[in-house]
């Protein structure tokens, strides 16, 4: 359906409303973006601007009122509840500005999670999720529970987590909204490394111009759900 | 998801809410220990009642009644006695009455093995100085010998003319007597209480309606104690042993008595001929049963036979079951509900972790699973533990009340009776109450949107 094979995400007038009360709310409206696979793009704006909204619906998590979202060739925007729970497990990994750990689960068991919903067996995703913790640099860490983890630690495990069943898309919600400006230049730095040698394309909300400055790609700016601008390589 | 994964979920966080899972077990327990106590006791009084039936031989035998079929039944005192309806053609024997020769007749046919007469009288007895009203019952020796009667102290009298009585150990212990082997070779005493029946007779009933009052007058006879009979609980039926003191044929004759059990038998005279009230035939074998009764009908009397009933009786106890099972069903259905509302209660708590599972690709089938799992737990906890529950509950109780009969001469009796289905029945149906239970909380986890469940604090 993709007119250039080179896109990875393409949207087209994505629209989501939400209805509070009796009064409709657009968080959302009209949003055309194109997303060339192994790129690494910046979503910012103020709060309330609609950056969760466009991630949550790039994530699978939500679906859109108007407008089709197309990934990697199939049609977001026109999946089931089981095909879109499909699509989170092995397409789309996502991390956010609270981490969203397991509590009770040590960073290893976290990090499995994704990987038991694929049904992958207990030897292969110990393994599998151990070789992940290493890429993050946790590997001394995974018999730890995520309270007894720093911050950086935590959105480590996620980022691991995240990238369990190898998706082709790596979604950030706000991921250094929680740390510390030297915890926040790392984690940004792990997501660009990944994005350089494995090609993963990236999409980050963030409202840290630096940082953004720094890594991204490409920024797209939202303001009241609306795309403003969009600038670099495109 | 595999299957293993999703116990292994339902485990782990049945195990981080220890107190409030072992609460809803407890109610699952309660409610299956409530039910399986309630299933055995009926089991057990039906296992009671039919094993004393069984060994008392009653189903071989056949009450025969005067009264030819189509009279009216007209004996309120006859117990439970269902009259057979017959056809019209023995219309003509109407008036047949059940004397010694029709006794007689009645051991000729084939497939009988005896036929005694059931007679009763009512007497005062009394064992070194205490006194009870009783109906002494006659049996024949060959009878009194047999299992059904089954003397457990001393012996049963040899021959139809010996002089002594059998009396059972409840009777002994109302006496005074505590220890029935000790009873036996004491005196009984037996004072009957008689009419002069030829007045009655010549007078007709108006002198007796005309409140002139009985002729009576009492007369004592002594007779030692031959055999003392242990007491059988639900033996109560028909015959034989349903009176505390049995006597033989001969030395019976020679009591002056009442041969009434009640005034409905003064109306069952007919011209002035005395019958007996009913006589007890035993058969060879069951299989003897239609040709008996037809034979026996034939003679223009009625015919009772247990084994017809037996078919009632296990109705009566199916519905007893019901009713035991109904009462259990109560705490069955308030655990259930124990069990919805721990479930709820637990998607309110993991509202987030719901959210980060689907966020990570869990479907909907599972968390479904996930949550079915766990309700599915506690109901395979519960009902197990609630199935040593009901156990532990019946030995207690067959413990007191059996502690409490033990002082009235009651041997011990087991109440309740646990076959293995039950057990097993009891677990599948705990397990499938609370997976119908978890049906509704497991839909409701499935169905969180994950958007509000990651934003949620």
């Amino acid at each position: 359906m993709s007119a250039d094979p080179s896109l990875i995400v393409e949207t087209r007038s994505l629209s989501r409303t939400y209805r509070v009360g009796d009064v409709r709310v657009a968080a959302l409206a009209d949003v055309t973006l194109a997303v060339p696979e192994g790129r690494f793009v910046a979503v910012t704006g103020a709060s309330g601007s609609g950056k969760s909204t466009l991630l949550n619906l790039l994530g699978g998590l939500d679906t859109p009122s108007a407008g089709t979202i197309e990934v990697g060739g199939a049609l977001v925007s026109a999946m089931d509840r089981e095909a879109l729970a499909r699509y989170r497990r092995f397409v789309a990994g996502m991390i956010f500005q609270s981490f969203n750990l397991v509590a009770a689960r040590t960073a290893l068991e976290n990090v499995e999670l994704p990987l038991i919903f694929a049904g992958v067996d207990r030897k292969e995703r110990r393994r599998r999720a151990a070789e992940l913790l290493d890429k993050v640099g946790l590997a001394h860490r995974a018999a730890h529970r995520p309270p007894e983890l720093s911050g950086g630690e935590q959105q480590r495990v996620a980022v691991a987590r995240a990238l369990a069943n190898g998706p082709r898309l790596l979604l950030a919600d706000e991921p250094t909204g929680n740390l510390d400006s030297r915890t926040s230049r790392e984690i940004v730095g792990l997501l660009a490394g990944l994005n350089r040698e494995s090609r993963l394309t990236v999409i980050m909300v963030s409202h840290e111009e630096a940082l953004v400055r720094e890594y991204a790609q490409e920024i797209v700016r939202l303001k009241d759900g609306r795309i403003v601008a969009a600038e670099g390589e495109a | 998801m595999r299957f293993a994964d999703a116990v292994e979920f339902a485990l782990s966080s049945l195990r981080k809410r220890r107190l409030r899972t072992f609460l809803t077990a407890s109610g699952v327990m309660i409610g299956i220990g409530a039910l399986v106590s309630m299933i055995s006791f009926g089991k057990g009084m039906q296992k009671n009642v039919t094993a004393a039936f069984e060994s008392s031989d009653l189903f071989n035998t056949v009450m025969v009644m005067p009264g030819g079929p189509g009279s009216p039944s007209d004996d309120p005192d006859e117990r439970g006695a269902v009259a057979e309806e017959a056809g019209p053609a023995e219309a003509g024997k109407k008036d047949a009455v059940l004397d010694d020769a029709a006794v007689a007749g009645i051991a000729k046919i084939p497939g009988v093995r005896s036929a005694y007469p059931d007679i009763n009288f009512p007497a005062l007895v009394s064992l070194e100085g205490e006194e009870e009203f009783r109906l002494i019952q006659v049996v024949p020796a060959a009878v009194a010998g047999s299992k059904a009667v089954g003397v457990k102290w001393g012996r049963p009298y040899a021959s139809d003319d010996e002089e002594g009585v059998i009396v059972s150990r409840i009777l002994i212990r109302r006496l005074g007597a505590t220890d029935p082997a000790a009873a036996v070779g004491k005196t009984l005493r037996i004072t009957s209480v008689t009419i002069d029946l030829g007045q009655i007779l010549s007078g007709g009933l108006q002198g007796l309606l005309g409140g002139q009052g009985l002729p009576v007058s009492r007369e004592a006879h002594d007779f030692p104690i031959l055999g003392v009979i242990d007491t059988k609980p639900f033996g109560g039926g028909p015959s034989p042993m349903q009176n505390d003191v049995l006597i033989a044929p001969v030395p019976a004759g020679r009591i002056k008595r009442l041969p009434i059990t009640s005034i409905w038998d003064l109306f069952r005279m007919k011209g002035g001929r005395l019958g007996y009230s009913a006589v007890s035939v035993k058969l060879g074998s069951l299989g003897d049963l239609e040709t008996v009764r037809t034979r026996v009908r034939e003679m223009g009397f009625t015919t009772f036979a247990l084994a017809d009933q037996f078919d009632e009786i296990t109705k009566a106890f199916y519905f007893m079951d019901m009713i035991l099972a109904a009462v259990g069903m109560i705490a069955i259905v308030v655990a259930a509900l124990g069990i919805v509302n721990t479930m709820v209660m637990s998607i309110l708590e993991r509202f987030r972790e719901i959210g980060v599972m689907k966020a990570v690709g869990a479907g909907d089938g599972d968390i479904r699973r996930i949550f079915f799992f766990e309700s599915g737990a506690i109901g395979l906890a519960g009902g197990a533990a609630g199935c040593l529950l009901g156990w532990a509950t019946s030995l207690l109780i067959n413990r007191i009340v059996n502690f409490t009969l033990a002082r009235q001469g009651v041997p011990f009796i087991d109440y309740f009776a646990f076959p293995f289905w039950l057990f097993l029945g009891a677990i599948g149906f705990s397990l499938l109450v609370s997976l119908v239970s978890g049906i509704y909380p497991a839909r409701r986890a499935a169905r969180v949107d994950p958007v509000v469940a990651l934003r949620h604090d």
